[in-house]
């Protein structure tokens, strides 16, 4: 059996301590399986579940439930797009239908034949103010343009397709927000939505 | 109206003891409180100006509850009209229909018109959950009473929801099969036809079906059921409330394993030599059979107390020199001094489970465990080689001794800080025979006055005590060496019979051949009593006739002791037997005094308060 390494077994392993409930370290636990996986298997689900001893029914339910935990493959880039209303009316399915010209797949949710990409839209990410945007490699990137979309593409491909994790454990690390127009009179920078993963 | 309720009754609850009806779907008595379903809705003063669960608020001093508002029969006519966006309209083909509380509550709650012409959310259906039970998601309204019983009463988590919000839906896990014993309990649970029996599927309307409230003949702990009958076939057994006992679960072997009753090729007629024969002539050739010969009989589990006593006065009588066996017995002794009742599980402090898997051998005692520990909060120990469903419980304490060496690991628990606060329940079981059955006894009885606990023998036939209770509860073993045998039941004859005789209510391999062969009655149509494991006498109701030339156990046995010469063996029916045992057996004494044929029924609107 083994879908999940020694490594992300120990971390697991070493979660339920942290939490009063053990189901509690339920959520984390799938995070590092996904981590290491792509995408949460049957196999990691249960081994997932054989760790917490839980039934691997409780751990699918949870896994069903999140939309940023994912039940099929996805591409080692993998672009949230916001479709809601501010990144709608600026634009968003235009970027959505750029991407997907891009990367070559026909809708969401489909991976790019070289494995590489994927996308998906999702509901509001919380940054309205620098619609349209997206989240894409443990950063949100704000004010896009196909320019800015495309950078991004053509990094990834130089970089060969090296598979930065992007998962929601580090969304609440990365996702520092971005200095808000109110309170910082900077506004978005280059920087915001330039930064890549080295 | 007013009522006075103990604190932290639920609004629901008191709502039926003034005989007002508060319709629910997630609201359950024996599950935690989850306010799913919203139907429940009522107006409290003083409170929000808003409706408000009545399964989640308890009354308090001085609250005014109204439920006749416009506000709230509003509240909960919306919340029926939401319930039936998805519900499809095959009410006519729905095994619930006659007995759906969604039927009820949309005639009595609801409008009469729905506005909603969305489209409906469609699943395949239905979907086997598992051999014994369908589900149907479409039906389903998402009241959650299902998968909260799996993960709070059961203490497993095979059923459960995925995905969420209007595409939520209740599965198994990764669509296996449900494995556990305790799966037929979501049945009952249901309050629409999401889930049903695939084994009563479509074989009857719930109204044209009787019922009588009888008791299990699976183990011994005597889960109280309903037994449903239509047109002279049992076709449904489903759970009968008793909280001294089962708390209104049962297993799935209680609830599922009855289709023998209406086998085909049920046994009708006594065979002699493989030809048809009366009576009359089986039993000469019987006795004739036995004759003269070292007699061995073989007892079923669910033999009735008034079929032990009467045997017993054979075995005391003409049959001298007979071995006994009961099908599925421990190793253990009758009790000594007082016992645990089932019912005191849920005041314990701590319970030790020892040499026992209770999901296993007592289905429904480990229920019981299971929620005196989680609900109630007692510790829990457990003495077994093996791994058990009580390790769910991330703080059970548990002693894996090698096999055989039980008593010895009980007795290191003297002391044992988890059981320094009282009551201490001991609940024992034999090992399957892989313990020394005396010194595990005596260990416990030593654990037990150590801790001031009480101690409950896990017995696994279900009449094994009233058997002790007689002394006729021998081992299979016991019976080589006898050269005629009557196989009562599922046994298998010795290597050294020469004359057996059957007695059964199907035919079975391991009585291939027999000399004679007698039909039996099932649970299901004889009357008579069994003793649970903790010595409680319960009355059996039988919902089926005994159609001659079908004769009924403790009838045959009357005559066979006549037959012998016995005198008073001329009982005139089954009350004057258990009259005569209620006097000569001490376990028997209840059966002085037989219940009404049929209890009080319950009313169907309000059914009975549970405050």
């Amino acid at each position: 059996m083994a879908a999940l390494s020694e490594h992300a077994i120990e971390e697991i392993r070493a979660l339920p301590p942290r939490f009063p409930h053990i189901r509690s370290a339920v959520l984390p636990a799938l995070d590092v399986a996904q981590d290491e996986l792509g995408y949460l298997t049957r196999e990691a689900m249960t081994e997932v579940a054989e760790l917490l001893d839980l039934d691997p029914g409780y751990v699918e339910g949870v896994a069903t439930f999140y939309t940023l935990l994912h039940l099929e493959p996805i591409g080692k880039h993998h672009f949230y797009v916001c479709t809601n209303l501010s990144c709608d009316l600026r634009g968003a399915y235009e970027i959505c239908d750029h991407i997907k010209r891009r990367i070559g797949v026909e809708g969401f949710g489909e991976v790019s034949a070289d494995g590489l990409f994927s996308l998906e839209e999702v509901e509001c990410l919380g940054a309205c103010e620098f619609a349209p945007m997206m989240r894409y490699q443990r950063r949100y990137h704000y004010d896009l343009t196909p320019e800015k979309v495309d950078a991004l593409i053509e990094a990834a491909r130089q970089n060969g397709g090296d598979r930065a994790a992007d998962s929601p454990r580090d969304a609440a690390a990365a996702s520092q927000k971005p200095p808000g127009r109110r309170a910082s009179s900077r506004g978005p920078t280059k920087e915001d939505s330039a930064e890549l993963n080295a | 109206m007013s009522v006075t309720v103990p604190r932290g009754t639920l609004l629901v609850e008191a709502a039926k003891l003034v005989k007002v009806e508060v319709p629910v779907f997630c609201y359950h008595h024996k599950l935690d409180p989850v306010g799913a379903c919203r139907l429940c809705l009522v107006e409290i003063s003083p409170g929000p100006p808003k409706p408000t669960t009545a399964c989640t608020t308890p009354a308090a001093e001085g609250m005014v509850v109204k439920t006749d508002t416009p506000l709230a029969v509003g509240a909960r006519a919306d919340i029926l009209e939401y319930e039936l966006v998805n519900h499809p309209l095959d009410c006519p083909v729905c095994d619930k229909g006659g007995e759906c509380p969604l039927q009820d509550y949309t005639f009595r709650h609801g409008y009469p018109t729905s506005r909603i012409d969305a489209p409906r959310l469609h699943f395949k259906k239905p979907i086997p959950l598992s051999e014994k039970i369908a589900l149907d998601r479409e039906r389903c309204v998402l009241c959650y009473r299902c998968t909260r019983y799996y993960d709070e009463i059961t203490w497993s988590q095979e059923l459960t929801t995925d995905e969420r919000g209007v595409h939520s839906y209740i599965t198994s896990q990764f669509d296996q099969p449900l494995k556990s014993v305790f799966s037929g309990n979501i049945i009952d649970l249901c309050p629409v036809g999401a889930l049903t029996s695939r084994v009563w599927r479509f074989e009857s309307r719930p109204w044209d079906m009787d019922h009588v409230p009888s008791v299990c003949s699976r183990c011994a702990v005597g889960c109280n059921v309903t037994l449903w009958k239509r047109r002279h076939q049992l076709v449904r057994v489903t759970s009968h409330e008793n909280d001294e006992i089962d708390e209104g679960w049962i297993c799935d072997r209680g609830r599922f394993e009855y289709t023998h009753v209406n086998s085909p090729d049920r046994l009708k007629v006594p065979l002699v030599a493989g030809a048809e024969a009366t009576w009359e002539a089986a039993l000469t050739a019987l006795l004739e059979g036995v004759q003269g010969r070292k007699l061995g009989i073989f007892l079923p589990q669910d033999i009735t107390n008034e079929e032990l006593f009467l045997l017993r006065r054979l075995v005391d009588g003409p049959w001298q020199d007979a071995r006994v066996a009961l099908e599925r017995r421990t190793l253990l002794a009758p009790p000594q001094g007082e016992t645990l009742p089932i019912k005191d599980l849920d005041g314990c402090k701590a319970i030790v489970v020892i040499a026992c898997d209770t999901a296993d051998d007592v289905p429904i005692v480990n229920l019981r465990v299971k929620k005196a520990v989680s609900k109630l909060g007692a510790k829990l120990l457990v003495v077994h080689p093996g791994h058990l469903d009580l390790d769910r419980w991330p703080d059970t304490f548990h002693v894996r001794p090698n096999p055989g060496e039980t008593a010895e690991a009980v007795r290191r628990l003297i002391g044992h800080e988890l059981l320094q606060e009282g009551p201490v329940g001991i609940l024992y079981g034999d090992g399957h025979g892989a313990e020394d059955v005396d010194a595990l006894t005596q260990a416990v009885v030593d654990l037990a006055e150590a801790v001031g606990g009480r101690v409950m023998p896990l017995y696994r036939a279900t009449n094994e005590r009233g058997a002790l209770g007689v002394r006729l509860a021998g081992r299979q073993e016991d019976l080589e060496g006898c050269d005629a045998v009557i196989l009562w039941g599922p046994g298998r004859p010795p290597a050294s019979a020469r004359f057996v005789a059957a007695w059964d209510s199907v035919p079975r391999p391991e009585h291939e051949g027999a000399d004679v062969v007698l039909p039996s009655a099932t649970f299901a149509e004889t009357q008579g009593s069994y003793t649970n494991l903790e010595g409680r006498v319960q009355f059996l109701r039988p919902v089926l006739p005994v159609t001659p030339p079908l004769r009924e156990g403790w009838d045959v046995l009357c005559e066979l002791g006549q037959r012998l010469g016995m005198p008073d063996m001329d009982y005139l029916g089954i009350f004057h037997v258990q009259r005569q045992a209620s006097r000569a057996v001490e376990l028997f004494a209840p059966l002085a005094d037989p219940p009404a044929p049929v209890p009080n029924p319950t009313p169907v609107l309000y059914g009975p308060a549970r405050p």
